[in-house]
């Protein structure tokens, strides 16, 4: 059993997320960065969509009541057991009584913490990911109780050279909406760079605006990755918490890799379109 | 129709928009019939009034060639077959919980009971889902209901409560804070996580809405297994 001391800034359980509900309204939810979680699950010898901890910003303190192995990748998180520093991206054994803290990172946006074996919660329509009106619950609490089923055999664990690359350049195709666009607008959107706003699981706003008075559409499918246009010439990215449906201007969507990176970005951080 | 590559596991077939009800029952249509033919690739689909989003496994095919093999079905646009069911479900349009009812026929210069009557005597294309997990999107509603939505949203509308926003009409399947008047409210449950098919409804079927009294609601909000009559 894992215990939650402190909870963090925004702490949830995700796996790859639920699939084949998105037209009854039920979002896919799972990993925000889907490359950097695989990886922590390979490391403990995990499937790559085993659930894990996905933690924003600033980590979890938390209690191990058993022997575990686990792994940490994403963002540059400080990593403490019992006060002494760890790395990320290599397996780690911890035991009885330990205490892990995971401090505030210093580039990335977020963090994943794999533990060998299962994460023993109810799974809701094919998936434990957290998500409102789904799940119990949509973040972890203090006090929270983590129990894990550990694996029998002895699993394979690997090391990774590899840390978070992250990248600033958003790669796009063009999306159903995209020819709604006067040439001044396209060219503002792959020549201007665009600050990152408020965001959190569902969306990400952007800061500039790249054309105003663009009418909203019949409400239409989206999907994480979606960049839409509102009619104040603002943008917004969808992310993997999203609605599965809206009435803005579908103008871009950002490939898979892009909406991982996405992820790892900052309140604060530029960022610029290409075209696929 | 128009098809599009969306991402690298998605594409959008566009309907033409020109006799909307008719085009909107044949996409329902299409839709079972690709996920028939195509089961093996397909991870989800989403129907919306005008248009469908195929979700794809991108390992077993490309979506220029899922777009090939979908052309070369050559599917007929079926205008005036209905294949979804139409669900009677129930409303207590009393105003003890239809909070918006008398303010909103004031400002619409009707009565409480004509706006009933119109609101009841059509029957509505479940248009969509989406906002919250089972919240139906309904349409098209009367001219003399088309509204915009409340200025300021309510933060305590209860589920099931049935409301009216645009040229539509809606149902909360949960507690939540929204937007739209509040003109009734059903005793159903519109969304059981604990099932596998969560809702009894879906995206190409119909709804028509029919009158209870405040004692038959409270009544039928006792019985948690109540499902609706369907034909």
């Amino acid at each position: 059993m894992i215990k939650v001391i402190k909870s963090g800034l925004y702490t949830s359980i995700q796996d790859n997320g639920r699939y084949g509900y998105r037209n009854i309204g039920v979002p896919s939810s799972g990993f925000m960065d889907q490359h950097s979680a695989s990886i922590a699950n390979m490391i403990v010898g995990n499937n790559k969509n085993e659930s894990l901890l996905e933690f924003t910003l600033m980590g979890p303190t938390l209690l191990f009541n058993n022997n575990y192995t686990i792994s940490f990748t994403g963002g540059d998180f400080e990593l403490m057991i019992n006060d002494s520093k760890i790395e990320m991206y290599k397996p780690i054994n911890v035991k009885i009584g330990d205490i892990l803290k995971v401090n505030h990172t210093k580039s990335g946006a977020r963090g994943y913490l794999a533990v060998s074996g299962t994460i023993d919660i109810d799974s809701f329509l094919g998936s434990k990911s957290f998500f409102k009106n789904i799940t119990r619950s949509n973040y972890l609490k203090n006090g929270d109780e983590i129990k894990v089923l550990r694996k029998k055999k002895n699993k394979n664990f690997y090391n990774y050279e590899s840390k978070l690359e992250i990248n600033n350049l958003m790669n796009a195709f063009k999306g159903p909406e995209y020819y709604l666009l006067d040439k001044e607008s396209i060219n503002k959107l792959f020549n201007d760079e665009f600050i990152i706003g408020l965001n959190n699981r569902m969306a990400y706003n952007l800061e500039g605006k790249i054309q105003a008075k663009l009418n909203s559409i019949i409400s239409s499918p989206v999907l994480p990755g979606t960049v839409q246009l509102t009619p104040s010439g603002k943008m917004i990215i969808l992310h993997r918490d999203c609605q599965t449906s809206g009435g803005y201007a579908r103008i871009l969507q950002l490939d898979k890799k892009s909406i991982n990176n996405l992820a790892q970005l900052k309140v604060g951080v530029n960022i610029k379109f290409k075209l696929l | 129709m128009e098809f599009f590559v969306y991402s690298e596991d998605s594409i959008l077939i566009k309907f033409s928009y020109k006799t909307e009800n008719k085009i909107f029952n044949s996409i329902f249509s299409v839709k079972k019939k690709i996920e028939l033919d195509f089961n093996k690739y397909i991870t989800d689909s989403v129907q919306s009034i005008n248009s469908l989003l195929i979700i794809f496994k991108k390992n077993k095919i490309s979506s220029e060639q899922l777009i090939k093999e979908i052309k070369d079905k050559g599917y007929k646009i079926n205008f005036n077959k209905l294949n979804g069911k139409i669900w009677e479900i129930p409303v207590c349009y009393d105003p003890v919980y239809a909070k918006d009812l008398e303010e909103f026929s004031k400002s619409k210069n009707i009565s409480s009971s004509d706006l009933i009557k119109i609101h009841k005597s059509k029957i509505y294309d479940l248009l969509s889902m989406g906002f919250l997990p089972g919240f139906m999107y309904l349409g098209q509603t009367d001219k003399q209901l088309h509204c915009e939505r409340k200025l300021e949203p309510s933060l305590d509308i209860k589920k099931g409560s049935i409301g009216l926003a645009l040229d539509q009409t809606c149902i909360y399947p949960q507690d939540s804070p929204g937007g739209w008047h509040i003109i009734g409210v059903s005793p159903l449950n519109f969304f059981d996580i604990e099932s596998k098919s969560p809702c009894f409804a879906q995206p190409g079927d119909k709804i028509e809405f029919v009158e209870i009294s405040i004692k038959q609601y409270e009544l039928m909000k006792k019985d948690r297994l109540l499902k609706p009559n369907f034909r």
